[in-house]
């Protein structure tokens, strides 16, 4: 279980107790990413696996650190859940069992397929469900939404996205890689909650550079070579 | 006049000339870099001097009406060059401090579970040594 985080000192000790509660058969991976808050003390206090980044890579730097992690030790699964509270421990399940039943290799845990829970600003849900629709088009399957950080990956996800993995915009163009190395992708619908603590790293103008940004990386990403599992 | 700024110019490069030759003696450019830019302000030396005519020729060819214009000309088009090729090496060290960074987090983590997870045989040391395979940090 990967958790990546920045300065989430606050949220961390409620998410680990609650995962720990849902799963207790997983073990927990915090990626601290370069925090200059008291992240890695909390942390170290957890029952958790501890793995300190000595400079901020962002989400995307950190989250494949988890993914490496993940890879070199050997693990089947590995489940994404950011450190902010966002992704409620309680919804794992539902993510393991489309990975387990349906023979997917990347599982992605929607908030928009039921409209439950928090659904976040307009401007984001339409930038959102616009990202979505590009993936969707492009992978010929329905993805509602793109830009979750909520996700089971299967051995083979692993695999492929340890080796490579975007670094600004990396929830979307992964989405993008899984399908073009051949990866079957599911999605399933999820509760999300808002923030506990902290603040969220996405401010508005970061939002609408991120909408303008994203679909010029996907399109940076169609350029290159198909992504392998080797 | 004209001859006042071909003298301007010809010292500008030669200044330049002798500036990177100064960096690649103190060890101050990498190699990659310095024949690069050596090679720039060779060329601006050869145009500045010998080839300033043959300027004036190739810009009336092409129709610059204006000589030294031909020489912006092909000065920005090479400095955009080299900028895309510096953006093209700045990325190409981003990704290796991001793997690198990556490879010493998960490492340093490998290596505080092995010295915590002691099952290794102390009557043997040797033994336990081999079994980790990460020089010792410590001098």
């Amino acid at each position: 279980m990967i958790v990546p985080s920045f300065n989430e000192s606050a949220n961390l000790p409620s998410l680990i107790a609650e995962l720990r509660r849902v799963c207790p058969d997983y073990h927990v991976v915090v990626i601290d990413d370069g925090s200059t808050d008291r992240t890695s003390q909390v942390a170290s206090a957890l029952p958790v696996r501890l793995i300190s980044l000595p400079c901020n890579l962002g989400i995307g730097g950190a989250v494949q650190t988890g993914i490496q992690y993940a890879e070199q030790h050997g693990y089947e699964i590995a489940l994404q859940v950011d450190g902010d509270g966002q992704h409620p421990p309680s919804e794992i399940p539902k993510l393991l069992r489309v990975l387990k039943e349906a023979e997917c290799d990347l599982v992605i845990g929607s908030r928009f397929q039921e409209r439950d829970g928090h659904q976040s600003t307009l401007s984001r849900r339409m930038g959102i469900r616009l990202l979505s629709w590009i993936i969707s088009v492009l992978c010929h399957t329905t993805v509602t939404d793109a830009t979750s950080g909520f996700r089971a990956l299967g051995r083979r996800a692993i695999c492929l996205l340890a080796n490579e993995y975007a670094e600004d915009y990396p929830e979307v163009e992964a989405i993008l890689m899984a399908n073009r190395a051949g990866l079957r992708i599911a999605e399933v619908s999820v509760r999300m909650a808002d923030r506990q603590g902290g603040r969220s790293s996405i401010g508005m103008l970061q939002s609408i550079s991120y909408m303008i940004k994203v679909p010029l990386a996907i399109f940076m990403s169609l350029l290159r070579s198909r992504p392998s599992l080797t | 006049m004209k001859e006042n700024g071909q003298i301007l110019v010809f010292v500008t490069t030669l200044v330049l000339f002798l500036f990177v030759l100064g960096l690649v003696r103190r060890r101050k450019i990498g190699e990659r870099f310095a024949v690069l830019w050596l090679g720039i302000s060779f060329v601006l030396l050869l145009l500045s001097s010998v080839g300033y005519p043959y300027l004036f020729r190739v810009a009336q060819f092409v129709g610059v009406p204006y000589p030294p214009s031909a020489l912006f000309f092909l000065a920005i088009s090479g400095l955009t060059l080299l900028i895309i090729n510096l953006f093209a090496w700045v990325s190409k060290l981003n990704d290796r401090t991001r793997i690198l960074t990556q490879q010493i987090a998960l490492l340093s983590d490998r290596l505080s579970h092995s010295d915590k997870s002691t099952n290794l045989p102390k009557a043997n040391p040797e033994r336990a040594a081999s079994q980790i395979s990460f020089p010792d940090p410590t001098p």
